[in-house]
């Protein structure tokens, strides 16, 4: 039959073309049934029934085989227009006709499948193609979702929605919405955002049909779930490949989001803190250039000519150290703001302890005047990581406190030993009263003093500023008083890591000494 | 004294601390030329012929440490320079750059006058040439290469005996980090200040009364080491 039928014509209406087809094969061969053989005829009614299963389809195709068998044998074996064969032989030739007709048929449908099923699939490709395309443009998670949403819409006829854990890893629908879900479908969603599986995607039939659910599942984490409602005729599993590969694209596009997203922020922090420290920096600028002069002019005063009288003297230098004084002071409030102000930046260097120990006494100097500083170290102690200059503010702060609140004259000890996870233990104790009753927990808060009924100037800073920089060491920190008077600081530092070794020394014969 | 006054430049945009600057080394019978900026110090570096400079890292043109760098490409003049606690970091850069010593604010009339006057006599000359140096009970010979401390010979390795020969011949002045690592070890070692904490700890395990709180060889915590007779 060589006129063709557009697409899939409803059944019925097929196979009645079929018949046309089979009777219309009939009407040509019969003019011709005394010139050609036999068996050319039955080549054209197998050529008939090729043509009903290349067009037609299969059961067409077996309606047709069997037909034009009966019509082969009604119309062109003798005896003519009857089914009786006059020869047995001929049962033979039906047979194989059938049989032949059969399997044509059978073999010329399921080639037409495959290749239908090959573009249907290459629609689906190219159609994937364009959704990641489409994705890469996408500049929020909810313009990926909607268009992932189309696409899913428009080639599958399933209804998806798209589930993504909170800040706590709790999954919400995205964007908030509109999908109610059955329980079993809430519990399965929960076990495929949280299963550990290579592959966790699953399926569960509810009151409303089938739900599909696919794992987002990006370069590094999870980002969510895809969940695909059934709505079609045919069921969605055959198009399990293809929601897969959807579920990849989309986590990708939404994985490629959030790190935009976190670049973005993180330009934002540094900027911040870049406007911080601008801001701190300014501060201390303005603040240190009237106490440099108000110091630096008492000084003047204080040192200068025998004009001034003694009293006169002595006020300036008063006005000397006071200006001192509250420079300190203001040197370790910026301190505390810069350690507060986000996250501290340490210039971790191989350091040698005893070295900024030694730099703290000497910076200190004058305070330290009355009170003797023993510093035992274990020897051999290796170098450890730490940014010095902070840790410098942590000796300095803990030996101003030991002098400032034992009585003149007695000692402040430091002890260093390492500990049995190759870090340090440092402590450093004083003779003094100790730290008040039931004050120990909280004296590492900030404004908090540990001798508040003592008359020394403080504002509770330094030992909250110790706590900022060995927290930021990774360190812990801890004060006690010891059972024969005296408070202690307890600092544990980790090591962080192997010191580097040094080259050894080239062999020098004209080396220095004896 | 010497015939011609000494004349300084002080370099300083805090119109208050550059009088209080000027005061007190007037009074001290130094000559005085302040600038306000990078660009006029640099003019007056040139016409002024100071003998020393005495320079605030943070200018309202650009940075102190363009000035040294700008100045050691013709000049050897002492630089000594004044910054905040908290900037260790500009200090660093401007040491690295040439500077020869740097002073924190607040700071006293006594400890100004102090610095400018070492710088001064370093500059002159006035400490160089001496093949002995003696600082506490040791006793250096430049000359032979011996150390002897109370008399008796001390051993020294030969990067040992180096390191405190270039800290010597740069007594009272701050060597940072690099400057020592590169005249000591060489270029290759500017970044690793390891050897220096182990070396500087041997020398005053030799040669300090007490190595834990070090008189002569000084660490300045993140900027380098000084030595101070």
């Amino acid at each position: 039959m060589r006129n063709d039928t557009s697409g899939h014509p409803p059944p019925i209406s097929s196979h009645a073309i079929a018949l046309v087809a089979c009777g219309l094969a009939v009407a040509v061969c019969l003019p011709l049934r005394d010139v050609l053989d036999l068996t050319n005829i039955a080549m054209l009614l197998l050529l008939t029934v090729v043509f009903i299963a290349a067009r037609l389809g299969r059961s067409e195709a077996v309606l047709a085989s069997f037909v034009s068998v009966a019509l082969f044998d009604f119309f062109f074996v003798p005896p003519h227009l009857s089914f009786l064969v006059s020869d047995v032989q001929y049962l033979v030739t039906f047979a194989v006709m059938l049989a032949v007709s059969l399997f044509i048929s059978h073999l010329t449908t399921s080639l037409q499948a495959s290749a239908r099923e090959a573009s249907a699939r290459e629609a689906h490709s190219l159609a994937l193609y364009a959704l990641a395309r489409n994705l890469a443009g996408a500049i929020s998670p909810e313009q990926a979702v909607q268009r992932v949403t189309t696409f899913v819409r428009e080639q599958a006829d399933g209804e998806p929605a798209f589930f993504l854990p909170d800040a706590d890893g709790q999954l919400h629908e995205f964007p908030a919405g509109t999908a109610t879900l059955g329980l079993d479908e809430s519990l399965v969603l929960d076990a495929v955002y949280r299963s550990q599986a290579s592959d966790p995607s699953c399926s569960t039939s509810g009151p409303s049909g089938l739900t599909l659910l696919f794992p987002l599942d990006g370069a590094t984490r999870r980002h969510g779930v895809l969940l695909v409602r059934d709505c079609s005729r045919d069921g969605l599993d055959p198009l399990r490949p293809m929601f897969e590969a959807v579920a990849s694209v989309t986590a990708i596009a939404l994985e490629r989001l959030r790190l935009v997203e976190q670049a973005q922020a993180s330009r934002m922090e540094t900027e911040a803190e870049r406007l911080r420290s601008s801001i701190l920096s300014s501060i201390s600028h303005d603040i240190r250039t009237p106490l440099t002069v108000l110091f630096g002019l008492a000084d003047t005063l204080a040192l200068a000519d025998a004009r001034l009288s003694g009293e006169q003297r002595d006020t300036a230098r008063a006005i000397r150290d006071q200006a001192g004084r509250l420079h300190e002071m203001v040197e370790k409030l910026l301190d505390m703001a810069r350690l507060q102000a986000g996250q501290v930046r340490l210039r971790k260097e191989w350091q040698a302890i005893d070295e900024v120990i030694g730099a703290s006494i000497q910076l200190l100097g004058e305070a330290l005047r009355e009170h003797p500083v023993k510093v035992s170290l274990q020897p051999d102690l290796p170098l450890i990581a730490m940014d010095a200059v902070l840790m410098e503010r942590v000796f300095c702060n803990l030996l101003e406190n030991a002098a400032k609140y034992s009585p003149a004259g007695s000692p402040v000890t430091i002890d260093v030993k390492t500990d049995d996870e190759g870090g340090f233990a440092i402590e450093v104790c004083d003779r003094g009263e100790g730290f008040a009753a039931g004050s120990l927990a909280r004296i590492f808060e900030l404004f908090e003093r540990g001798a508040p009924q003592l008359p020394s100037p403080g504002v509770g800073l330094g030992l909250a500023i110790c706590r900022a920089v060995i927290d930021a060491h990774g360190g812990q920190i801890n004060a006690s008083n010891r059972a024969d008077g005296g408070a202690c600081v307890r600092i544990a530092l980790p090591c962080g890591g192997e010191p580097p070794g040094i080259d050894p020394e080239p062999a020098d014969p004209t080396e220095g000494g004896s | 004294m010497n015939a011609h006054p000494v004349r300084i430049l002080v370099v300083e945009d805090e119109l208050q601390i550059r009088h209080f600057i000027r005061q007190t080394l007037e009074r001290a019978e130094y000559q005085v030329i302040e600038a306000a900026t990078v660009q006029q110090a640099l003019d007056d570096a040139v016409s002024g012929k100071p003998d020393l400079v005495i320079l605030d890292l943070g200018l309202p043109d650009g940075d102190g440490v363009d000035f040294v760098r700008a100045v050691r490409d013709w000049s050897r003049m002492p630089v000594l320079i004044l910054s905040a606690r908290s900037d260790e970091n500009e200090k660093v850069n401007a040491l690295d750059a040439g500077a020869d010593d740097y002073l924190t604010k607040p700071f006293s009339v006594g400890e100004l006058l102090a610095r400018v006057r070492a710088l001064l006599r370093r500059a002159e000359g006035g400490d160089a040439g001496a093949a002995v140096v003696r600082f506490g009970d040791v006793e250096v010979d430049l000359a032979r290469r011996t150390v002897l401390r109370a008399g008796a010979p001390v051993h020294l390795t030969a990067r040992e005996y180096r390191l405190l020969v270039v800290l010597l011949g740069n007594a009272g002045k701050v060597m940072t980090h690099r400057q020592l690592l590169r005249e000591v070890w060489g270029p290759a070692y500017v970044d690793s200040t390891h050897y220096l904490r182990i070396y500087v700890g041997h020398l005053r395990q030799k040669l300090e009364a007490d190595p834990t709180q070090p008189m002569h060889l000084r660490t300045e915590i993140g900027v380098g080491y000084r030595f101070q007779a």
